[in-house]
């Protein structure tokens, strides 16, 4: 066992605290809570950083250095990550193309596929969403019903996505549509639209946090030239695996900074409000165990990423893991301030150490988005326990 | 980075498992656990010191391995599998400080062939309202009364927690046995008026008591990782409404959280058995959240294996209450999980 950073590991690390130390703007929970910010701003602000790692050769970690990567690995990347959540960093804007759409390209795309989309994603000047979901598809997502019909050297696409994060702000999407109505998986393709296409039309939707982050996306005989197909027509199922394969990675490990960070503060709150009896101290004490777990979790796989293991289905166990113990961290939070930690950021009168009324209600996404918490316990009881399966 | 064991402690854990299968079967130990006055046999003692277990992490000068808390953590782990009986890691912990303390060569060498056992003696809170006085040492003698001494009744010779420090005492004769429902773990209460031996000051337990959490927190493990195998096995095979049980959604969801918190006890035990070895400043806080965590699962592991199994779980015939009694007992000893929540918001500096 060795779960110390290797050498060459913490050198690299030294590099990026010296980078931020040389070029980090404000804190972003400061920019948050600026009287002026607004969606449109905060998506500015994003772009603006995200360029900024960009020409620093921070983003894609781990692509091969040809397509603008440093040709690292997951570790590189989890440090990266790590000294961004200290530096209270913004996040780049482009998370989904760079997060899911990059690796696709990298591992199933053509040549020219790369050689076009790359590059302007790093840069910030295309931002992608992804079109998934489905209203009657979710959970169940290879029962998706988006249809692409191949008419010459173009498909001709008609349905609807929707729950799209950063629908309303992107410039294109990359989609799976049905190519097969009869084929259950092989009948899905992989396909990038660009959103100003004829035909598509993008709707905002409200969330319960007021943001407009995610949105709705209708097509309706959009036509997109068929050499945006990525891979082969049928392969989109398989594609789309490999990238939620992406969205699982160690991120036990960043998330226990983060919310250990934001645990410290909530402890500095609590002696600060005079909330110092034995059943605040039990309760935070709780989360503070759980968050140590969950980190010890994080350097297991980890360490195993470094030693060449690639995670299996182990990571539904991090999922549930760490989406559940921040629902139970923001509740805790929420109950320990009292009613001043319903204070909205903007409010003069917010605690301005976290923005905690935020937090607390976007913990209710995390157990939905990226495979539920109940379709990632399936996975487990499937693929990890081998459980026989309920006769249909 | 490397999560997995070296090669050595992976030889360590598969000549242990087949050590615990072979010498130590749960079928073959409940009968001792049920029948023996002290809960376990000298002979499995003696096979103890044969395989090296006594002087895991004791110096070569002394017969020892010379070995750290990620062995001791898979020694543990394996003994967990089978619900070993006996003062284990009471009689490691004893002569860890002995060994930190210098000298006792003499001692530490009987201790590591098996030939005489020392354990500490601690508690002294009071459980029925008997209040006890702190035990206290002066004028060479020690004065006061333990609780809960581990195997007090085998034991040679007791490494007893005072407010002035740690002192070595020739077990006495007077001790009360306090029979409880774990009947691998056998505990005593001593009143001590004797004389005793000074060892040192009580900053050695500072680090014996991270390695004992990490220990403990081991077994818990081993229980876990045991009393799920047992469950999943009942559950592919029990029927009824004419499907194997373990088909019914709600026991998988119950089966993966038991197996989440097993799994994620794994990585928090042996983290925190590597910070011990590495002495790295995360090694409170490590050690501390591997233990409070490790209770509380075993706990609900082995609570829900009995509910899974349905009545028959409850029965005395099946193993399972071996399991989960020890997965309290080992709950509310080494650093009970309140005490561990302090120690880690200490650590944490909260
Ligand atoms: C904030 C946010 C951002 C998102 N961003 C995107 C995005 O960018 N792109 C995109 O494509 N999608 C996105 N999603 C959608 C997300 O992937 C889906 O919401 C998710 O897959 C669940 O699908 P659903 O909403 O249709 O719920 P359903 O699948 O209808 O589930 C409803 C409930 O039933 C449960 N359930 C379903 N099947 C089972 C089963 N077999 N066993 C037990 N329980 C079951 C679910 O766990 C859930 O509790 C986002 C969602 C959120 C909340």
């Amino acid at each position: 066992m060795d779960l110390q950073l290797s050498p060459q590991h913490l050198a690299f690390r030294e590099e990026v605290r010296g980078w931020l130390a040389a070029n980090a703007d404000r804190p972003w929970r400061e920019v948050l809570r600026g009287s002026t910010a607004t969606e449109d701003s905060l998506i500015e602000a994003r772009r603006v950083w995200q360029r900024k790692l960009h020409g620093a050769g921070y983003l894609g970690m781990d692509w091969p250095a040809e397509w603008g990567g440093r040709g690292g690995g997951p570790v590189e990347q989890a440090i990266l990550e790590t000294e961004l959540i200290e530096a209270d960093a913004p996040p780049i804007l482009n998370t989904l193309g760079i997060g899911l759409l990059g690796p696709a390209l990298i591992h199933h795309g053509s040549e020219e596929q790369r050689r076009r989309f790359i590059p302007p994603m790093l840069a910030a000047e295309e931002i992608w969403c992804q079109g998934f979901s489905e209203p009657g598809s979710g959970s169940d997502l290879a029962s998706l019903k988006a249809s692409a019909v191949l008419d010459g050297d173009d498909f001709i696409l008609n349905g609807q996505k929707v729950w799209t994060t950063f629908g309303p702000w992107a410039d294109w999407i990359f989609v799976l549509a049905r190519t097969d109505g009869k084929d259950r998986y092989g009948g899905i393709s992989f396909i990038l639209c660009k959103l100003d296409t004829p035909g598509i039309t993008v709707r905002p939707l409200r969330q319960i946090t007021g943001e407009s982050e995610f949105g709705e996306v209708f097509f309706e005989d959009a036509r997109v030239p068929r050499t945006n197909l990525v891979g082969e027509i049928g392969e989109g199922w398989r594609i789309a695996m490999t990238v939620l394969a992406y969205e699982r990675g160690a991120i036990s490990f960043t998330q226990a900074v983060q919310y250990g960070r934001d645990l410290g503060r909530l402890a500095t709150a609590c002696k600060e409000i005079g909330r110092t009896g034995s059943a605040v101290r039990e309760k935070l004490g709780r989360l503070l165990v759980e968050n140590e777990v969950m980190r010890a979790n994080g350097i297991r796989t980890l360490a195993n990423f470094a030693d060449g293991k690639a995670p299996g289905a182990e990571s539904s166990i991090e999922k549930v893991y760490w989406s559940e113990f921040d629902q139970r961290f923001r509740e805790t939070a929420l109950d320990l301030l009292g009613p001043g930690g319903q204070l909205v950021r903007t409010s003069p009168e917010a605690r301005d150490d976290c923005d905690w009324a935020r937090q607390f209600l976007w913990s209710r996404a995390e157990t939905i988005f990226s495979g539920s918490s109940e379709v990632q316990r399936n996975i487990i009881a499937k693929r990890v326990l081998k459980l026989p399966q309920d006769p249909r | 980075m490397r999560f997995e064991l070296s090669e050595d402690q992976a030889l360590l854990r598969s000549s242990t498992r087949d050590f615990c299968q072979r010498e130590l079967p749960i079928d073959k130990t409940r009968v001792v656990m049920e029948q023996s006055k002290d809960g376990y046999e000298p002979g499995m003692w003696r096979s103890f010191a044969d395989m090296g277990y006594l002087g895991l992490l004791l110096p070569e000068s002394v017969g020892g391995q010379v070995l750290g808390a990620i062995e001791l953590a898979v020694v543990m782990e394996e003994m967990g599998r089978v619900c070993v009986p006996g003062p284990y890691l009471d009689a490691v912990l004893a002569a860890s400080v002995l060994a930190t303390a210098g000298g006792h060569e003499q001692l530490l060498a009987e201790i590591v062939s098996g030939r005489k056992l020392v354990v500490l003696a601690r508690d002294d809170s009071p459980y029925r309202g008997n209040r006890a006085e702190p035990t206290r040492f002066s004028d060479g003698r020690v004065r006061g009364t333990k609780y809960f001494v581990p195997f007090g009744a085998r034991a040679d010779a007791l490494l007893v927690v005072t407010s002035d420090g740690l002192v070595l005492v020739d077990a006495p004769g007077n001790m009360t046995a306090l029979e409880t429902m774990d009947q691998g773990q056998r505990f005593v209460a001593v009143a001590l008026d004797h004389p005793a031996t000074f060892v040192g000051p009580l900053s050695l337990l500072e680090r014996i008591d991270q390695i004992g959490a990490v220990g403990a927190a081991a077994m818990l493990l081993g229980v876990m990782d045991r009393t799920l195998e047992i469950t999943l096995d009942y559950v592919r095979t029990r029927e009824a409404f004419g499907r194997p049980i373990g088909a019914f959604q709600v026991l998988q969801h119950r089966m993966a959280d038991m197996l989440l918190r097993a799994e994620s006890s794994r990585s928090a035990v042996y983290r925190g058995a590597w910070c011990c070895d590495t002495r790295v400043v995360e090694t409170a806080l490590a050690c501390a959240s591997a233990k409070a965590y490790a209770g509380d699962a075993a706990r609900y592991v082995c609570g829900q294996a009995i509910q899974l199994h349905g009545g028959i779980g409850f029965t005395w015939e099946l193993d399972l209450h071996f399991f989960f009694k020890r997965a309290k007992t080992l709950e509310q000893r080494y650093g009970a999980t309140e005490a561990q929540l302090e120690n880690a918001l200490a650590a944490a500096g909260y």
